[in-house]
C-alpha cells in the first residue's frame, strides 16, 4: 500500500472542490488523505452486507407537497447577502464566454 | 454524404406546467421581474432543505404514459454534484439512477410508413438558474431555479434530420396535448440536445460522437443536423479521427459551433439525496394521474375521421389545440364536422388571426357555431356571403337571421337568370362538360365555380347545382 | 447578582407566575454571568438588545409553560433570522440569515428567549471547539482544557450556568461528547424527531439538533417543544407525546444491553469503573444487564467518515462566495472566485474533510466506498433493531476519555475520530441517545454515560436517566475561576 497519494491525485481532487491549495498543502494532502484513506480501506473489504439500502436511517416514504404557492422573497432580500450585485441581479465574473 | 449512416439519438428538457417549483412552494413563472419568484430553498442558503411537489410527479406520470414509458414504482433523487454559478447549491438534484419512466417510444409517420422513436427514459430534475452575459459579468436570475423538468432521452435511433423534427413535433404535440407542458422552444420551456455520430455500415461500432446543446427551435435542430453532418462526414472522408465535443447551434451563422471538447467523462460524484426519502407511486396515483389527462391528437384524429373529416382537416385542426378543443364540445351534436372544420380552418381562423383572438374571446356561441354550420351545409349561406357577415357574427350577439336580413343578403334565385348564366358557363367551356360527361365528376365543381365567379358569389349555390346537373345531363 | 438562574425551571417558573421576577430580570442575570466568564468564549454573538425586547414583550403573555421567559442559547450552526449565524467560519462570519430554522421558531412559540450563538467546531467538523474561526471554548471544570465538541460553546455555557438551556447539533456525538466532557445532559433525538430545516447541513443523512441542559426534566421539557413534524423537512416525523411521562416511574426490571465493544481496551479505565457502578445500582433494581454484538459497530469510524466527508463535500459545496458568505476581492475570473473563496473561507478540517468526501465520491469511488457503506451502515442499524427485540435500552461510556488539554491533537484528524468511537454508531443506526453525567474522576472532571434506545423510544431513556440522577444526586455546578476573583 502506497503511503502517499499522487499530486495529480490531490490535485484532481482540489479540482473537484473547487479548492486552491498550495505546493506545501499539496505534499500534506498527499500523506493527510492516504493515511486516512488506509483507514478508510478496512470498510472496503466487508462483503457479507445486503445491498439493499435506505438513503438515511429514515423508513417512512416521502411525503409530497401539495402544488400550491407559498411565500416569496422580495428581491432586496435575495440580494441582501450577495457580495456582487447589478439592479435586481446578482452578479458574477463572468460565465465561459462561449455559452 | 450519403457513405455515412447517421446515428442520432436526442435530449430534450422540457418545463412542467406546475403551480410551484419541484423542490419549493416558489412559484412557477415565466416573464417576471428578475429575482421576484424565489425564496431561501430556490437559493441554496444554508440550512435550506428540499420539499417534492406532488403535481410534479403525477405530471412526470402523465409523461411518462403519453411516451409509452413503463412507471417505475419506487424511485428517489441522487445529487449530481458540480460547480457552475447558476446551479444554486453547485449539485442539482436529479433522478440519475431510478428514472420514473423508462422504454417508451413515441410513434412517427414518414414516407407513409410508421416508425417508432425509442426512449430510453424520462427523469425528472430541476432547473439551473438564468445567467445572462454581460460583458465581463454574468448576471444571475433565481426566478427559475428549481423549475421542474423532464428529461426525455431517446434512444440513438434516429437516422436522418427530418425524422429528428418529425420526432421532436410529435413529441411536442403530445406533452401540449396532454397538458404537461407549454413546450414553448422560444422561452425555453422546451429545449433540444442532440447527440449525433457517423458510422460507414450498420455493423460498424458508433462513430465519435458530437452533441449540440440547446438548440432554439425545431427546424433548428434539423439543421443543425444536417450540418453536423455535413461537417464530420468531411472530417471522414478526409480521413481525420475527432474528438467528443460539445457544440451549440448559431442562429446567425446558421450552423454549429465548438464549445468545448469533452473531458474524459464529467466527474458528477452522483450520490443519493439524503434529504428525500424514497418516493413510493401507487397504483391509484398512476390510474388518477392518467384519468385526468385530456384526449389525446391520436384519439381525436381517429375521432375526427370517424366524423367524415378529411385527413388534412383532421391534421390541421389538431395543430391548433384551441380550435381542437372548441371543436370537441360538439362532439355530443350532429354537427357536420367537415363543414364545420372548413370554417373553422378558413374564415374563422382567419378573423383569429388578425385579431390575435382565440376562439373562446369571441361570441361564437355553441348554439351561433352550429346554425352557422347548419346554414353553410345547406347552401343558404355562401362562402362570400360567410365572409361578409362572419366579423359581426363573431364580434356580438346577433343571430345568424338578423345578420342576413340586415347585410341584405338574398342571393339570387330567380331561376331564369341563373339559367341563362349556366347556359353561358356550358358553352364557354365545352372541354368541362365532355370530362363530366366522360364521369368525372370534379368537372362540375369547376363550372359550379365559374358560375359563382359570374355572378360575384351571389347566387344561391342550391339553385344552381340544380340547373347546372338538370342542363348536363339533357 | 440574582441568582434565580441557578433555580430550577419549576422554581423560576413559579417566580414568574407570582410576578416576583420578570423575563428581563432573567435576561440580565444572564448576561451578567456571561459577561463575567467571557473568557470561557462560549459564544460567537449576542443578542442582547433582541433578547430584552423579547423579554418584554413577554411580560404582557400568559404564562403558559415552564420553558417560559427562559434564556437559551443557540448553537451556531442553526439559522437565526437577522441574528448572524456563522457556523463559526470565516466563510459565514458576518452572514445574516433571512430566515428561522423551524427548531428557532419552535423556541419562539415556546417563549424562550434566545441570547446567543454559541462557540463550535467549524461546520460542526471537529470534537474540541477547536477548529472555530473564533478562537476556542475552555472548558468551565478546568479552562486548560477542552469543553469537547462540535457543540462546546453550548456545553460550556449550559455548563457554566451562564444558560439554563443551549441548542446543540450531532452528527457524530457533538451533543453527548461535549455534554460529557461538561457534566450536563445532552440528547441526541432519533433521527427524524426534531426538523433540520435550518441546520446548517454537516451530513445531511446524520445530522439532528437537540437539548442540551443542567438536568433530565428539563431536556425532557426542550425536547416536547421542539420535536415535531415540519413541511419543510421529508424527513421529520409527527409526534404527539410529552417525553417527562416516564420520568420517575419505576424502572424495575428493566432489561438493559451494552455492547462489548462499548466496554473494550479503548475505553479509559476510570470510566468503566463509573459505568460498573450504574451496572451495580441498575442490577439492585433487578434489571437485566447483558452483553451483546452489534454486526460492523468496530467499523462505524470508517464507515462514519466515509458517509460523513462524503455528503460534506456536496453540502458545503454552495459556498461559493455569489450568493451570500464571504467572497475573494476582485477575482481574475469565476474560476479565481471558487478556488480563492474556498482557500481563504475555510478553516484546515473542513477542508481537509471537503477534500477526502470528494475524493470518496469521485470515479468509481462512489459505489466502491460510499454505496457500500451505506450499505453496511443499514446492516448495522438492523443489528441494533434486533437488540430491541429483547432489551428496553442500550447503555455505554459516551466517550473513551474525559476532557483533554487545549491543544491535544489539533492536528491529528485519524484521532480525532477515535474520539467518537461510542457515540458514532448512534448517529449511523439513527437512533436517540443522551450523554447522562454519572460521576468524576480523581482530578474532578466529569465523566458521562450513554443511554441508547430504539427509535423514538426517548421517553425511556429520560425514565431511566432521571432514576440514576436521582440516584447519585451529583453536584455538577463547576467553581468558576470568574466568581471566586470577584
Amino acid at each position: 500500500m502506497k503511503d502517499a497519494l499522487t499530486k495529480e491525485e490531490v490535485l484532481h481532487v482540489a479540482e473537484l472542490a473547487r479548492i486552491e491549495i498550495s505546493e506545501e498543502e499539496l505534499q500534506m494532502y498527499q500523506v493527510k488523505l492516504k493515511t486516512l484513506l488506509n483507514q478508510i480501506e478496512e470498510v472496503t473489504k466487508i462483503n457479507d452486507h445486503d445491498s439493499d439500502y435506505l438513503i438515511a436511517p429514515w423508513q417512512e416514504d416521502a411525503i409530497l407537497r401539495s402544488d400550491t404557492e407559498g411565500e416569496m422573497l422580495n428581491s432586496k432580500d435575495v440580494l441582501m447577502n450577495a457580495p456582487r450585485k447589478s439592479g435586481n441581479y446578482i452578479e458574477v465574473p463572468v460565465v465561459i464566454t462561449n455559452e | 454524404m450519403s457513405k455515412y449512416i447517421p446515428t442520432i439519438g436526442i435530449e430534450v428538457h422540457v418545463e412542467l406546467k406546475t403551480k410551484t417549483k419541484i423542490f419549493s412552494s416558489s412559484k412557477n413563472g415565466y416573464g417576471s421581474m428578475a429575482n421576484s419568484l424565489t425564496n431561501v430553498v430556490d437559493l441554496g442558503y444554508p440550512g435550506t432543505l428540499p420539499t417534492l411537489n406532488e403535481e410534479v410527479i403525477n405530471t412526470a406520470i402523465k409523461a411518462a404514459h403519453v411516451l409509452n414509458c413503463k412507471i417505475r414504482k419506487k424511485q428517489h433523487f441522487d445529487r449530481k454534484n458540480y460547480f457552475y454559478p447558476d446551479n444554486p447549491k453547485n449539485y442539482q438534484i436529479t433522478e440519475a439512477r431510478t428514472p420514473i419512466g423508462y422504454d417508451g417510444y413515441v410513434e412517427i409517420e414518414i414516407n407513409n410508413e410508421k416508425k417508432k422513436i425509442e426512449i430510453e427514459e424520462i427523469h425528472i430534475e430541476e432547473d439551473t438558474c438564468k445567467s445572462a452575459h454581460r460583458g465581463k459579468v454574468s448576471l444571475l436570475d433565481f426566478n427559475r431555479a428549481g423549475v421542474p423538468l423532464i428529461e426525455i432521452v431517446s434512444k440513438a435511433c434516429i437516422e436522418t434530420n427530418e425524422e429528428a423534427k418529425l420526432y421532436l413535433e410529435k413529441l411536442r404535440q403530445l406533452l401540449f396535448y396532454s397538458d404537461i407542458s407549454d413546450c414553448k422552444m422560444e422561452e425555453g420551456s422546451m429545449r433540444c440536445d442532440a447527440n449525433v455520430s457517423l458510422r460507414k455500415n450498420i455493423a460498424d461500432p458508433l462513430g465519435t460522437k458530437c452533441e449540440i446543446k440547446n438548440i432554439g427551435s425545431i427546424s433548428n435542430v434539423g439543421i443543425a443536423i444536417s450540418k453536423e453532418i455535413e461537417r464530420q462526414a468531411k472530417l471522414l472522408d478526409q480521413g481525420e479521427s475527432f474528438q467528443e465535443q460539445t457544440r451549440r447551434f448559431d442562429d446567425k451563422l446558421n450552423d454549429t459551433i465548438l464549445m468545448r471538447v469533452k473531458e474524459t467523462g464529467n466527474d458528477y460524484r452522483y450520490f443519493p439525496e439524503p434529504d428525500i426519502p424514497y418516493v413510493i407511486i401507487t397504483d391509484e396515483r398512476i390510474e388518477k394521474a392518467i384519468s385526468s389527462l385530456p384526449m389525446l391528437p391520436d384519439q381525436r384524429k381517429e375521432l375526427y375521421l370517424s366524423r367524415g373529416v378529411s385527413e388534412v382537416n383532421a391534421t390541421k385542426i389538431i395543430a391548433n389545440r384551441n380550435l381542437s378543443d372548441y371543436l370537441n364540445e360538439f362532439l355530443d351534436t350532429n354537427l357536420n364536422f367537415q363543414v364545420a372544420t372548413n370554417l373553422l380552418l378558413g374564415d374563422i381562423s382567419g378573423y383569429l388571426n388578425r385579431q390575435e383572438k382565440e376562439i373562446n374571446q369571441t361570441e361564437l356561441t355553441k348554439e351561433k357555431f352550429i346554425e352557422l354550420v347548419k346554414k353553410v351545409e345547406e347552401n343558404t349561406l355562401t362562402s362570400k356571403n360567410v365572409k361578409d357577415i362572419l366579423d359581426e357574427y363573431l364580434e356580438t350577439s346577433q343571430t345568424l337571421d338578423e345578420l342576413i336580413q340586415k347585410n341584405g343578403i338574398s342571393n339570387i334565385t330567380d331561376e331564369s337568370l341563373l339559367t341563362e348564366v349556366v347556359d353561358k358557363i356550358i358553352l364557354e367551356n365545352p372541354d368541362s362538360v365532355k370530362d363530366y360527361q366522360a364521369g368525372k365528376e370534379r368537372a362540375i365543381k369547376f363550372l359550379m365555380g365559374q358560375i359563382m365567379k359570374e355572378t360575384k358569389g351571389s347566387a344561391n349555390p342550391k339553385l344552381v347545382n340544380e340547373i347546372l346537373i338538370s342542363k348536363l345531363n339533357k | 447578582m440574582s441568582k434565580y438562574l441557578d433555580l430550577s425551571l419549576i422554581e423560576i417558573n413559579e417566580l414568574l407566575k407570582s410576578k416576583k421576577i420578570t423575563p428581563t430580570d432573567l435576561v440580565l442575570e444572564c448576561f451578567e454571568k456571561i459577561e463575567k466568564n467571557k473568557d470561557l468564549n462560549c459564544f460567537i454573538t449576542l443578542d442582547k438588545e433582541g433578547a430584552l425586547e423579547k423579554a418584554k414583550s413577554l411580560e404582557d403573555k400568559e404564562i403558559k409553560s415552564l420553558t417560559y421567559g427562559i434564556p437559551i442559547a443557540i448553537k451556531d450552526n442553526i439559522v437565526t433570522k437577522n441574528i448572524k449565524t456563522t457556523a463559526a467560519s470565516k466563510m459565514l462570519e458576518n452572514f445574516i440569515p433571512i430566515y428561522d430554522a423551524d427548531v428557532v421558531k419552535k423556541i419562539n412559540d415556546a417563549d424562550m428567549i434566545i441570547i446567543g450563538k454559541t462557540n463550535m467546531d467549524e461546520f460542526a467538523m471537529g470534537s474540541s471547539t477547536q477548529t472555530s474561526f473564533f478562537g476556542n471554548t475552555k472548558n468551565p471544570w478546568n479552562k486548560s482544557l477542552v469543553p469537547g465538541g462540535s457543540s462546546g460553546g453550548s456545553a460550556a455555557a449550559v455548563s457554566a450556568r451562564l444558560t439554563p438551556i443551549a441548542l446543540g447539533s450531532d452528527t457524530g456525538g457533538s451533543i453527548r461528547q461535549p455534554s460529557s466532557f461538561c457534566g450536563i445532559v445532552g440528547l441526541k433525538p432519533t433521527y427524524g424527531r426534531v426538523s433540520r430545516y435550518g441546520l446548517i447541513a454537516f451530513a445531511s443523512s446524520l445530522d439532528q439538533i437537540g437539548p442540551m441542559t443542567r438536568n433530565v426534566y428539563e431536556n425532557a421539557l426542550v425536547l416536547n417543544a421542539i420535536c415535531g413534524k415540519s413541511s419543510n423537512d421529508l424527513t421529520s416525523y409527527e409526534t404527539n407525546e410529552d417525553f417527562t411521562r416516564l420520568i420517575g416511574k419505576d424502572i424495575e426490571g428493566m432489561k438493559i444491553a451494552i455492547p462489548k465493544f462499548y466496554m473494550s481496551d479503548a475505553i479509559d479505565k476510570e470510566i468503566k469503573d463509573k459505568l460498573n457502578n450504574i451496572i451495580d445500582l441498575l442490577k439492585s433494581k433487578n434489571c437485566t444487564i447483558d452483553y451483546v454484538d452489534i454486526k460492523y459497530i468496530d467499523k462505524a469510524v470508517p464507515l462514519y467518515q466515509i458517509i460523513a466527508m462524503g455528503e460534506a463535500s456536496s453540502n458545503l459545496a454552495r459556498f461559493d462566495g455569489i450568493r451570500y458568505g464571504y467572497s475573494y476581492e476582485n477575482p481574475k475570473d469565476i474560476r479565481d472566485l471558487y478556488f480563492k473563496t474556498r482557500r481563504f473561507g475555510f478553516g484546515n478540517e473542513v477542508k481537509r474533510r471537503i477534500m477526502i468526501g470528494s475524493y470518496l465520491l469521485s470515479g468509481k469511488n462512489a459505489t466502491t466506498y460510499y454505496n457500500k457503506a451505506m450499505a453496511i451502515r443499514d446492516d448495522m442499524r438492523n443489528s441494533f433493531l434486533k437488540v430491541y427485540q429483547d432489551y428496553d435500552l442500550i447503555i455505554g461510556p459516551t466517550a473513551t476519555t474525559k476532557a483533554y488539554p487545549l491543544g491535544q491533537d489539533l492536528d491529528d484528524a485519524v484521532k480525532a475520530f477515535m474520539d467518537d468511537i461510542l457515540t458514532i454508531p448512534v448517529n449511523m443506526a439513527g437512533l436517540p441517545a443522551m450523554s447522562l453525567p454519572i460521576g468524576f474522576s480523581t482530578d474532578h472532571l466529569p465523566i458521562g454515560m450513554q443511554i441508547i434506545a430504539a427509535p423514538f423510544k426517548e421517553a425511556k431513556i429520560y425514565q431511566l436517566a432521571s432514576f440514576i440522577e436521582k440516584e447519585l444526586n451529583l453536584d455538577l455546578c463547576p467553581k468558576l475561576g470568574g466568581e471566586s476573583n470577584e
